[in-house]
């Protein structure tokens, strides 16, 4: 049986985690903001495209979906008072113009035979960059102040990883000819070039770079 | 993609055939009327005991499949339609895709369920008024059509289908609708919530919504086939009704406007059967 | 012989159905089952939605039928052979049982319990598959299934009925099918 009185070390040998992140309150509370948006916006325009799509099994994933991304805009609805920000719709927001400008490409097919542009959109364009910017984000901020961050990140990454085969899986089926893997591609890449502009979805820095703030947590 | 879809571009695949309310109002015949002739008053509701009860069954379950869709859709489109904060709160939002999820499943038990039975995706016409009821400019009018009347509507469906799988052994059948129907008291709840908080101070706006609920219940008894007479296929599930937010008046009320729907149904096919006989005579 | 059926209405106010149809759909059946010494009525009732069927077998075969027997449930009021072909076969071949096919013991139909019928009907289906006709097997089990029950041993009397061809009251019954 353990001596109750012999002391012990705070941390475990095991448990390694780092104190420093890159990510001081504010800018955590400005990227939160940003993917609460962004996810504010794909869950809308997964709900309003399953009146559009003809193909059932799509149609249901569609809808499955759109509940997954209102629960990850909830998380981060809930996150940000907890980062200072009492008034969580100041700080939802896009990235910039060029995020708003790729929502708006993303959700302008509406024919019933532009299901492979509309997952294109959202299972090769939008879930991935979503990918990035949250994996960057766990990865770099401290993995003690920002315990709670980091908990939903792993929720949600699950998640979108899920979503991403999910609708990857979809998109692989439902293309049949040369001409369809052309129209995926090139709306693919329309929507990667506005992406590029806005810099993913928190901006420029979603997953760190030139423009990412140096540590400043300790 | 357009804000505010309409009815008539809901897309579906080849197997499926859209019929309005005005084409199925539009049918002369009626299982309502068609013991009268011989002076007796019918006994149609939904039991194993009926002769034609699977066939019944399976032709109410495809009904709810479509229902299931059209639901799906409906709070998809209303996550959609709205601006957040301004149009709708973001709390109503969160609740309409979690709707969605919600429906989405059920489609998914409701094609297990009709392959169970024997029946094929599309093989009964498809009724599109359910998301007619979800196509209003006011999201209130939405809560009080969709998540009231229809998911009311389903709550007295899922009863009788629940019953139906119970009487007649099937525990697949009962199994389901027993879960379908927990979600549906979910969803009258968030409805019968959301009316009360969006209209608290606006007296007008909540006797708008609920003179439009109104005409949705009495447009869901679809002529007759939901209410507490035993003429009817779909009975009142009056206690899950209860448990789902409606007063013991709003439940009265159901009651009468589905009674006058029934008589009124009869008369109407009363009517077109005189004119159809004449017409071949 | 196959030119001896008849149709009545010719023509229908409440649905778009063809008598012609009907009659050529009926005449192919009672071809294929070796009953055109017998003269056939088909009345169908135009009124109600509903499918039941009755039929009375004398010299001549006389079918009522409810139009949503004959109905396409996809497009309502319209009609469907497949239907048509299911809903007259099943009951040519009952008729055809009880003239020749070793059920002159059974009871009469309004007698039959619905668990009779229900094995009843799945012996017929069976037999219109194997004519050539398209039907959806899972909707006679689960109806066979409500009438007896959902279990592996029913599931089992529904395989023994409809892989059947040429059963008598006896063997029908002793198959446990018949079973109220």
């Amino acid at each position: 049986m353990a001596d109750p009185h012999k002391p012990r070390a705070p941390f475990a040998p095991w448990d390694r985690r780092e104190l420093p992140g890159l990510f001081d309150v504010e800018e955590s509370a400005r990227r939160i903001g940003n993917y609460k948006w962004a996810e504010m916006k794909l869950f809308e325009a997964l709900g309003g495209w399953v009146a559009t799509v003809p193909e059932l099994d799509v149609k249901m994933r569609l809808g499955t979906h759109c509940y997954k991304h209102a629960w990850h805009s909830e998380l981060w609805h809930k996150r940000l008072p907890e980062l200072r920000e009492m008034n969580p719709e100041r700080l939802t927001q896009p990235a910039n113009e060029a995020m708003v400008r790729f929502v708006e490409a993303l959700t302008e097919p509406e024919a019933p035979e532009l299901t492979i542009e509309k997952l294109v959109g959202v299972y090769r364009v939008f879930i991935p960059h979503f990918i990035s910017a949250y994996t960057f984000h766990k990865n770099n901020t401290s993995q003690i102040t920002d315990a709670p961050t980091i908990r939903s990140l792993n929720f949600i990454l699950q998640d979108e990883f899920d979503d991403w085969r999910d609708g990857e899986m979809l998109i692989q089926s439902l293309i049949e000819t040369a001409d369809e893997v052309d129209r995926a591609a090139a709306h693919q890449a329309t929507l990667e070039k506005l992406m590029l502009e806005a810099g993913g979805i928190a901006g420029h820095g979603s997953i760190g770079g030139a423009t990412s703030p140096s540590v400043t947590a300790y | 993609m357009r804000t505010f879809f309409p009815v008539e571009d809901l897309a579906r695949d080849d197997r499926f055939n859209q019929i309005t309310m005005r084409d199925r109002m539009g049918d002369a015949r009626s299982v309502l009327t068609s013991g009268e002739a011989a002076g007796k008053r019918n006994n149609n509701r939904l039991t194993p005991s009926r002769k034609d009860a699977s066939d019944a069954a399976r032709g109410l379950m495809h009904g709810i499949f479509v229902g299931e869709i059209q639901a799906l859709e409906g709070a998809g489109r209303t996550c959609f339609d709205f601006e957040t904060g301004t149009e709708a709160p973001f709390a109503l939002k969160l609740d309409m895709a979690r709707q969605a999820w919600d429906e989405a499943r059920h489609v998914e038990i409701s094609i297990m369920l009709s392959n169970w039975m024997g029946t094929e995706i599309g093989q009964y016409a498809e009724n599109t008024v359910l998301f007619e009821a979800a196509c209003s400019s006011d999201p209130v009018l939405r809560l009080a059509g969709v998540n009231r009347a229809l998911e009311g509507l389903a709550i007295d469906v899922f009863t009788t289908m629940k019953e139906f799988g119970d009487l007649a052994g099937d525990p697949y059948l009962e199994f389901c609708e027993d879960w379908m129907l927990a979600d549906e008291v979910t969803h009258v709840k968030m409805g019968s919530d959301w009316l009360r908080r969006l209209t608290e101070h606006d007296p007008e706006r909540r006797k708008k919504a609920l003179e439009f609920q109104g005409v949705v219940d009495k447009l869901f008894s679809y002529g007759g086939t939901r209410s507490d007479s035993e003429e009817s296929p779909i009975g009142l599930a009056r206690r899950f009704r209860e448990l789902a937010g409606f007063s013991d008046v709003e439940v009265e009320d159901i009651a009468a406007v589905s009674r006058e729907a029934l008589d009124e149904r009869k008369a109407a096919v009363a009517r077109m059967q005189a004119a159809a006989t004449l017409a071949g005579a | 012989m196959t030119g001896n059926v008849t149709v009545t209405p010719q023509t229908f106010h409440f649905v778009s159905f063809d008598a012609a149809l009907i009659q050529r759909v009926t005449e192919s059946l009672v071809s294929a089952l070796g009953l055109g010494e017998h003269p056939v009525v088909i009345e169908v009732d135009e009124t109600t939605p509903l499918a039941r069927v009755s039929v009375d077998i004398g010299e001549t075969i006389t079918i009522r039928v409810e139009s949503g027997a004959l109905e396409d449930t996809r497009k309502p009021r319209m009609q469907s052979e497949q239907a048509t072909a299911t809903t007259i076969g099943r009951v040519l071949l009952r008729a055809r049982d009880r003239l020749v096919g070793g059920f002159g013991e059974a009871p009469a139909d309004v007698d039959l319990s619905l668990a009779q019928i229900a094995a009843w009907e799945v012996y017929c289906v069976g037999r219109l598959e194997r004519l050539g006709i398209k039907v959806n097997q899972q909707r006679w089990r689960y109806n066979f299934r409500n009438r007896h029950g959902f279990s592996d041993d029913a599931d089992a009397s529904f395989d023994r009925l409809w892989a059947s061809d040429s059963l008598t009251w006896g063997e029908f019954s002793a198959l446990g099918a018949a079973a109220p």
